[in-house]
């Protein structure tokens, strides 16, 4: 004898984000400000330092503001430290923003 | 972090995000729960935690760099959002066994067996409540899906509640929806989980154990909403194993604690509820999140004064890594939970002690040496590049953490006694505590009221 069988529902709800576009890409990193955000976690200090060491090499006219001018952005005000960029980058002239690190 | 890198990308400043070699499937779906699926990632291999400086240096150089470079300039292929039913789709027709199947296959259980959801049983708990099925609690990340009271009855369903237990869900997924909560970190790595706390009437109403064993499953009421809450953050916020939770070792969902307020009316102490901001009487829930815990055993001392060495101590020790919500990460956010089994809430209360004395006394007691927790931060857990003294001398800390220089003074783990959480619950026959390590901001105390509906007399009659 076949079991009773049910119609059964979605138990997830509708997701509430729809695709976003991403910013257009430089053609070259030479001449442009590059800020570096960081969420004080995991050495990410000491990866910047690199970072900073290997783009300027490759990329001498590069302009890098340091994670030093934002403070953490990683934390119980993170909300609020997030909404803040959009104006932190008009201020600095920000062409391009490297994050770390999620780990 | 990847909000960040959002937000770049929607102010029209291109980004890069640096994640560890463990950490990309987590970045993927977090990526596509903020709408941006293809998100430019730069790889760190291993993680940096446990790498020689040259180490560290090397892979930032030889692979991370690269990654940088090309996420700046080069353009990321197109993404697309996967299509998905509507909210009330039927998804499946099938046995309870073809069921099972069907969801575990398709991520939708947590890999027991449940009852179906179906229109029936999930009509039968929105008669618990007077709000409206579409009703939008709060909009819930990493996935971003609206958690609506419909989805609440649907996974309520599913894991066994009972219809009336309906407005108790209700008011958790508005508490989990709260941002003081902090929803979004559930998948950390410490793999941390909700307690549920409940109180009031509904205690006795509904059934919940609130004496011996009160965190063991084998009582509806408790178990069946600890498994709901799990259940909702895989359904609806989006937490699935090797995607957002990211828990290195995880835990297993914690059944509700139920405060014995028998106890603590006999005794003159206020219930959680009131420290969370509510009369006494309220029907409220409360959750925190918590990295695990400790059975504080035997607690000897006829006399608060005689117990308190011991509790100071264990909860001092019971805090390492965890003090970076205290200082560092974020300063101020730990929130300490202690279980006080009757017998010590009532010999505190013989030795004249309220529950803000104890609180208080924990805060004077439960200390450790200033150097110590610094090692803990900056040279054991790399949380930062903290000086307690830096960090006191900048304002940003209590007085209590500097008052002096020498290295070997002894500082409070939280910033003030009312940071300490104290619920009365447990075996009334033992003399025994337990403290919870709290997750600081990625799982704050919030509490909500328990709605009622307006025939809940009536309907609770019907059920019996």
């Amino acid at each position: 004898m076949r079991e009773q069988e049910y119609e059964v529902l979605w138990p997830r709800s509708p997701r509430q984000t729809q695709l976003k576009p991403l910013a257009k890409r430089l053609d070259t990193l030479n001449g442009k400000t590059v800020v570096q955000l960081w969420d004080y976690l995991f050495r990410g200090d000491e990866m910047f330092r690199s970072l900073d060491e290997g783009l300027r090499a490759r990329f001498p006219g590069i302009n890098i503001v340091s994670w030093r001018e934002f403070g953490s952005i990683h934390g119980a005000e993170d909300k609020q430290v997030v909404a803040s960029l959009p104006s932190r980058f008009r201020e600095l002239g920000a062409d391009a923003v490297i994050t770390a690190i999620g780990c | 972090m990847l909000r960040a890198s959002a937000a770049a990308e929607a102010a029209g400043v291109p980004s890069s995000s640096i994640v560890g070699e463990g950490f990309l499937g987590l970045a993927a779906a977090a990526a596509t729960g903020q709408g941006t699926p293809t998100l430019p990632v730069a790889k760190f291999p291993g993680h940096p935690g446990v790498q020689s400086a040259e180490e560290l240096r090397r892979n930032t150089l030889e692979v991370t760099l690269f990654d940088v470079i090309n996420n700046l300039l080069e353009t990321p292929a197109p993404g697309s959002m996967a299509t998905e039913p509507g909210a009330r789709d039927i998804i499946f027709r099938g046995t309870l066994d073809e069921i099972d199947e069907h969801f575990y296959r398709n991520e939708l259980s947590d890999g027991l067996p449940f009852r179906p959801p179906t229109r029936e049983r999930v009509e039968a708990f929105l008669r618990f409540t007077d709000r409206d099925p579409d009703e939008v609690l709060g909009i819930l990340p990493p996935d971003h899906r609206a958690a609506t009271v419909w989805s609440v009855a649907v996974n309520g369903v599913m894991a066994g509640c009972l219809p009336e237990y309906m407005p108790v869900l209700l008011a958790l997924v508005e508490a989990m929806a709260d941002p003081y909560y902090g929803v979004e970190h559930s998948g950390n790595t410490p793999g941390s989980d909700t307690l549920i706390t409940i109180n009031g009437p509904i205690i006795r109403e509904l059934g919940f154990n609130y004496t011996q064993g009160v965190m063991r499953d084998g009582i509806r009421a408790n178990t069946a909403i600890g498994r709901f809450w799990r259940l909702y953050l895989r359904n609806v916020a989006g937490f699935l194993l090797h995607k957002n939770d990211k828990g290195s070792f995880g835990n297993t969902w914690r059944v509700v604690v139920a405060e014995n307020e028998d106890v603590v009316k006999e005794i003159g102490w206020e219930p959680n509820s009131v420290e969370m901001g509510f009369e006494a009487g309220d029907n409220t829930v409360t959750i925190a999140r918590y990295a695990g815990g400790n059975h504080i055993g035997s607690v000897g001392g006829s006399t608060p004064q005689e117990m308190l060495p011991y509790l100071a101590e264990f909860v001092a020790r019971q805090h390492l890594w965890h003090l970076t919500f205290t200082i560092g990460v974020t300063e101020g956010s730990l929130r300490p939970l202690i279980l006080l089994s009757p017998i010590l809430a009532r010999t505190m209360v013989a030795g004249g002690w309220s529950k803000r004395d104890f609180k208080q006394a924990l805060f004077d007691k439960a200390r450790l040496p200033a150097h110590h927790v610094e090692r803990i931060l900056r040279d054991w857990t790399q949380k930062g590049i903290w000086d307690i003294g830096v960090e006191a001398r900048l304002g940003r800390l209590p007085r209590a953490f500097h008052e002096s220089d020498d290295p070997e003074r002894l500082v409070p783990i939280v910033w003030e006694a009312e940071d300490f959480l104290v619920t009365v619950t447990g075996d009334p026959a033992r003399n025994s505590a337990y403290i919870f390590g709290h997750n600081g901001y990625g799982g704050y105390p919030v509490a909500r009221k328990i709605k009622l509906p307006k025939n809940w007399k009536a309907l609770r009659e019907k059920s019996r």
